[in-house]
């Protein structure tokens, strides 16, 4: 709890890349509840989760339909607010952040990956990339550039000027994937990154999460149903009822 | 208002009660013979509040512009009637002769025709009063105040015969009886008594001739003295016979039928047949006065309702398209549900009645809620007209009628409901499964393209044949529509040859916005002058806007590019204002719709602002107006000023020396004919005009004899030359005509138009009391400014050489000398020539005053097109919420890449900020491209109307517009930042 308080008016880092390895969890989750309320009806999704997560860690977090990975996913993430509990992100609370500083934490920290990909219809390829940098306030042709650069690191360096209807659904999470990354994010959360994608695409996807993982040492929260996508990452975290059941590194070979 | 568009109002209710039931049994029978489609239409009604609110917002506009132009309608109607109610009273109709005598009025004829009419109308149970009367006009004095009433309607009556006929009744309600008045006794009204200052017992003097004639006032009546108007006396017929020197003389027997005031008029027809036999071989008629004066105020009222309905159909257009675009949307929101329901066996036929039963809900709702909004906004748009009207010193009482609110109801649920039916058709041809799986539609399929090749074939032989038989019939109407759809046709008929499709848009809206933007004198060398009707402008407004709608939509990226590029440099709004466009441009269909409803209706408002700018700088020129007079004056015919220069000659408060000029008009009846034509003569009268005023009147002409080439040269033409007329430009058919139902004429000429070069045109007057004739030249017609002017002129000799006993000038006109103020020479003429009934004019006051009320009514018809805008603005707010329940997910991914709140709010108000600004823009700039053709061809008969740019009405179009756009989308944009981004990722 004093740590809380003491990270509370922490400023918050430069979004220019994770700190060096070694300075303890950069997520940490601290007797985490979340219950869902409608009307009378109190669903408890977490019922007090404890998670750490190293810098530079990919983890993987399995478990049945409705045990809560998303929802922790999500607060873990600050997209969505918490019962009880602590959440602290890069040694700065962010349950207790206003929604408009979590906000700019998120653009400044973080990356997503969605099953459903989530990308802008209206906008091309490249534009879809380089919103995050629009959004932090890179200047246009800086952004352009920096979207490009991601989009050639992904493969799809000639497709900027598609519109992701245009695209398969394996190069529609690439630049899913781009755009999680070309922010240089500290941590990028993964919903089911594989879960709309055939086996062969669902593993160049996660080669490709790897190599980016190794790369950059940028930490990966994938939440999956799919084990070979699981095993994939340096520890596995299996869940239940709101509640983590198990978490043990990986021993298995990416 | 008894008809609309030409149609009698029962028989138009009658139609629409019998389609309403048909459809409502309809309905109720496909209700209940598919229960559970009809539960699900009608339970998505109250699924989303706010947006059944904006949908029945839309629906309803429609029906509340019908509501309100027939409101306008019926009050202008009903005024009309209780003005001509109150100056009937009970007289429904009259025995009056078919000639007039030497003083233009109706002549008088021996009153034991009383007797016979009397006689012939014994056991009609219709009528329940005949009387002989006898009527005079004088000016009335008041020697104690000396205030004066100039035209005083005076009344012989027999008290004897007043029967069934109104009482005069004073303030206290106590009847006046006639009988009662002892000798030099008379009855003044109230209107007379306030003018002149009398009472009872006051001592006035009237000039029935050169010499007063003192006469006591017996009372003062509140009502009674019809048939007259406000100002009026009354007295025993003896005794007016015996003033006016009419002994044994009337000048009608008036007629009383049964019933009421009003349903006196429903026995026209029985007492006109009842008497007819006893006046033949007579020169006396039936004048069905009470019936003529009820149709006038129908046919006013049913004028003013068309104008607004003719004003109101951009609005409506609109609204019809809102009707439209809010189906398609509803639509592609449940295109889902509706795919699994077609999965699940559900057929194409019920989807079009889940959407008929929807829409018909919708529909009932929103005709009620704007038939009844129609008559509160009515009620607002003749409070505004009963001030304009006030200046005309005419009352207008609002009244709306249960039949024209039943006509509104239905018509507008009519309209509705058939647009909801053909959308319901479209929405019923869905692919299952691309609307279970939300994929987008992909464009023309085979069979469609047969079907479109086809369309585009057709479309340019059709505009061809129509543009061929326009120019044949020198019709601009028919000949644009053509044209047009020849420029709309091509590029559609290339695109199926391969001609990339943003090309094809490109040059067809591009191409018709030139073509109609091209000023007619470029197009006159070979098209020729045409005629154009009110259809014109409407068909402008329809072709411009498609044309630039397209032009706009097709290279929006450019649009796009060229914000980014100028706002894009403002930091942190780059990623806003790229998703605020980009949505836009991606949803071509429902942002060109609602594009082109902003378009149509500021394009109008800003043709409407042109024009008005453009005659309003006329208005101002009072001098011109006046024709260089400023002052007008009337004297009564009982004691005519024979020589007002010599009248003038001894200065008494005013004299000659006051005047530059002074001119002396009369007015002489005649049967008028076109020579060469074969028509029947009608009753006509021509002006005898003096050298006064040949030698000072400044009006123009807008077409002359070739022989002239001045103005001045005409006029003094008209004076010299013997046999020569000029006449009123209102008398020659115009190219331009925009007809709202309006009266025509008695007499026009025929074989050319206004602005064509003057043919040798001649017209037979035949003076009617000696039957002369006299074959009268054509030199001149006047321009449409000449407001003091009269129909026909001709010079007093000439008038004298053929017309037996020539009317004695009875109007004039002064111009005063400068540093004479024209107020006091008018107060000072009046009081000058008080025997005679001198009644004056300032005529810049007068023209002033009459630009004011026109001035007021213009901007009621802006005010009331502008209504249109409601129709877009209701549709940005539909588009926004639709948008808020349609991205919600990626509203969730924007707020997870780091959106702030306020930053997807602002992406939806930058969003309709677009649509609302380009559509604002678009009508303004294409509003202001026709504005200088308009304002052209009306200066051709307006000389001085000249373009001005009407910046207040931009401003205030914008602002508006802009502003109530905004307020509707905000609560969507606040709705859409308040998107919890878990909740909204969470959906598939």
């Amino acid at each position: 709890m004093t740590a809380t308080a003491t990270s509370k008016n922490k400023p918050t880092e430069s979004p220019d890349g994770p700190s060096p390895a070694g300075e303890g969890p950069i997520i940490q989750a601290i007797q985490v509840q979340k219950i869902y309320e409608t009307g009378d009806l109190r669903v408890p999704a977490l019922r007090g989760v404890d998670l750490a997560i190293n810098r530079g860690e990919m983890v993987s977090i399995m478990g049945p339909s409705g045990c809560g990975k998303t929802t922790l996913l999500n607060v873990l993430s600050g997209l969505d607010d918490i019962s009880d509990g602590q959440v602290i992100i890069d040694s700065a609370t962010v349950n207790t952040m206003s929604d408009r500083r979590r906000t700019r934490y998120r653009a400044e920290k973080m990356g997503f990956v969605f099953q459903a990909f989530n990308l802008l219809p209206v906008l091309s390829t490249v534009e879809n990339v380089e919103l995050p940098l629009l959004v932090a306030g890179v200047k246009m042709g800086e952004a352009r550039r920096r979207a490009l650069e991601a989009l050639e690191l992904v493969g799809l360096d000639g497709h900027a000027v598609k519109r992701p209807a245009e695209l398969s659904g394996g190069q529609q999470q690439r630049v899913t994937i781009a755009r999680a990354l070309v922010n240089r994010p500290a941590i990028v959360w993964a919903d089911e990154p594989t879960g709309s994608l055939d086996s062969e695409t669902s593993r160049d996807i996660m080669d490709l999460l790897c190599r980016f993982n190794k790369e950059h040492r940028q930490t990966f929260v994938i939440v999956t149903h799919d084990p070979g996508v699981a095993r994939r990452g340096d520890r596995l975290v299996m869940m239940r009822d709101g509640l983590i059941e198990s978490d043990e590194p990986n021993h298995s070979e990416s | 208002m008894e008809k609309l568009f030409g149609l009698p109002l029962n028989d138009l209710m009658i139609a629409l009660i019998i389609v309403f039931g048909i459809g409502v049994l309809v309905m109720s029978v496909l209700a209940l013979r598919n229960r559970v489609v009809f539960r699900m239409g009608a339970r998505n009604v109250p699924r989303r509040r706010a947006q059944t609110m904006l949908i029945v917002m839309g629906l309803m506009l429609a029906t509340l512009l019908f509501s309100a132009s027939f409101a306008t309608g019926d009050t202008v109607t009903n005024s009309i009637r209780m003005d001509a109610l109150t100056n009937l009273g009970r007289v429904d109709m009259s025995v009056q002769s078919e000639t007039t005598d030497s003083t233009g009025r109706r002549a008088r004829f021996d009153e034991d025709t009383f007797i016979t009419v009397q006689l012939a109308l014994a056991g009609v149970p219709e009528v329940d009063g005949v009387a002989p009367l006898l009527t005079a006009q004088a000016p009335v004095l008041n020697p104690a105040t000396l205030l004066s009433d100039p035209v005083v309607n005076v009344l012989g009556m027999n008290p004897f015969h007043m029967e069934g006929f109104d009482d005069l009744v004073d303030a206290d309600g106590n009847a006046l009886p006639l009988s009662n008045l002892g000798p030099g006794e008379v009855l003044i009204s109230a209107a007379t008594a306030e003018e002149t200052g009398a009472t009872t017992g006051s001592e006035v003097s009237t000039f029935f001739g050169a010499q007063p004639t003192q006469l006591t006032v017996a009372g003062v009546y509140e009502s009674g003295g019809n048939p007259a108007g406000p100002n009026s006396m009354v007295l025993p017929l003896a005794m007016l016979q015996e003033l006016t020197g009419a002994e044994g003389q009337v000048t009608s027997v008036i007629i009383s039928n049964a019933g009421g005031p009003l349903e006196g008029a429903d026995h026209t027809d029985t007492v006109t047949a009842a008497i007819e036999p006893a006046l033949q071989g007579t020169d006396l008629e039936v004048r069905p006065l009470k019936q003529d004066a009820l149709n006038e105020a129908d046919a006013v009222g049913s004028s003013f309702a068309t104008i607004f309905l003719v004003f109101a159909q951009f609005s409506i257009a609109t609204g019809i398209l809102l009707i439209f675009l809010i189906f398609v949307m509803l639509a592609a929101e449940r295109k889902r549900e509706l795919g699994i329901a077609r999965a699940i066996g559900m057929q194409r036929g019920h989807v079009v009645r889940l959407f008929a039963f929807e829409g018909a809900l919708y529909a009932l709702i929103a005709a009620a809620v704007g038939s009844v909004l129609g008559v509160a906004v009515g009620w607002g748009m003749v409070s505004i007209m009963a001030v304009a009207f006030q200046e005309l010193e005419f009352e207008l009482a609002y009244t709306f009628n249960w039949r024209t609110l039943v006509i509104a109801y239905t018509l507008g649920m009519a309209v509705t409901f058939i647009v909801v039916l053909i959308s319901s058709w479209r929405v019923s041809r869905l692919n299952i499964v691309r609307a279970v799986r939300d994929i987008p539609e992909p464009r023309s399929g085979g069979r469609r393209n047969l079907r479109g090749l086809i369309l585009a074939v057709l479309l340019p032989v059709l505009g061809a044949f129509l543009a061929f038989v326009g120019l044949q019939e020198e019709q601009a109407g028919l000949y644009m529509l053509g044209t047009s759809l020849v420029i709309i046709g091509v590029p559609l008929l290339l695109l199926r040859f391969g001609l990339n499709e943003r090309l094809a848009y490109t040059i067809a809206g591009v191409a018709l916005v030139a073509w109609w933007l091209t000023p007619a004198d470029v197009m006159e060398p070979i098209t020729g002058e045409m005629q154009q009707g009110i259809e014109l402008f409407f068909l402008s407004g329809i072709m411009i806007v498609l044309g630039g709608v397209w032009a706009v939509m097709y290279n929006s990226d450019l649009l796009l590019k060229a914000i980014i590029l100028v706002f894009g440099r403002v930091r942190g709004l780059t990623p806003v204002l790229k998703i605020a466009v980009s949505h836009p441009m991606q949803n071509r269909f429902r942002t060109g719709v609602t594009v082109a409803m902003f378009s149509l209706v500021v394009f109008t408002l800003m043709v409407m602002a042109f024009i008005i700018h453009a005659i309003a700088g006329v208005f101002e020129d009072t001098e011109r107006l006046s024709g260089g007079f400023d002052v007008s004056g009337s004297a009564s015919y009982l004691n005519p000023i024979e020589d007002i220069r010599a009248a003038l000659q001894k200065p008494d408060g005013v004299s000659l020396e006051d005047f530059v000029a002074i001119a002396a008009l009369s007015n002489n009846p005649v049967n008028l004919v076109q020579d060469g034509t074969g028509n029947e003569p009608v009753d006509f009268v021509i002006r005898g005009v003096d050298a006064g005023y040949t030698e000072a009147v400044t009006y123009g002409f807008v077409t002359m004899a070739e022989e002239y080439t001045s103005d001045e040269e005409v006029w003094q033409a008209l004076h010299n030359e013997p046999d020569t007329v000029v006449v009123a430009n209102y008398l020659v058919p115009s190219r331009t005509d925009f007809d709202f139902g309006d009266v025509p004429p008695e007499f026009q000429l025929e074989g050319f138009f206004r602005s064509d070069p003057l043919p040798e045109v001649h017209v037979v007057a035949q003076d009617p009391l000696s039957g002369t004739e006299r074959r009268l030249r054509v030199i001149g017609v006047t321009e449409e400014l000449a407001f003091y002017g009269a129909p026909v002129m001709a010079s007093q000799a000439t008038v004298d050489s053929f017309v037996d006993s020539p009317m004695p000038p009875l109007s004039f006109m002064f111009r005063t000398v400068p540093g004479v103020d024209a107020e006091a020479a008018a107060q000072a003429l009046e009081t000058r020539f008080l025997a005679n009934g001198m009644q004056t004019a300032v005529l810049e006051e007068e023209i002033r005053s009459n630009a004011a009320t026109s001035l007021m009514l213009n901007n009621l018809l802006q005010g009331f097109m502008a209504l249109g805008l409601v129709v877009g603005i209701a549709a940005l707010g539909v588009i926004a919420a639709r948008s808020v329940v349609e991205r919600r997910q990626q509203i969730g991914m924007m707020r997870a890449l780091g959106f702030q709140k306020g930053m997807v709010q602002l992406s939806f108000l930058i969003e309709s900020s677009f649509i609302a600004l380009v559509g604002i823009g678009l009508g303004i700039a294409l509003g202001a491209g026709l504005a200088p053709q308009i304002v052209n061809e009306i200066s051709r008969e307006v000389e001085g109307a000249r373009l001005i740019v009407p910046w207040t009405n931009i401003i205030l179009v914008v602002v508006v517009a802009y502003g109530a756009a905004l307020l509707t989308t905000f609560l969507p944009a606040r709705q859409a930042s308040r998107i919890y981004p878990a909740e909204a990722l969470r959906y598939e």
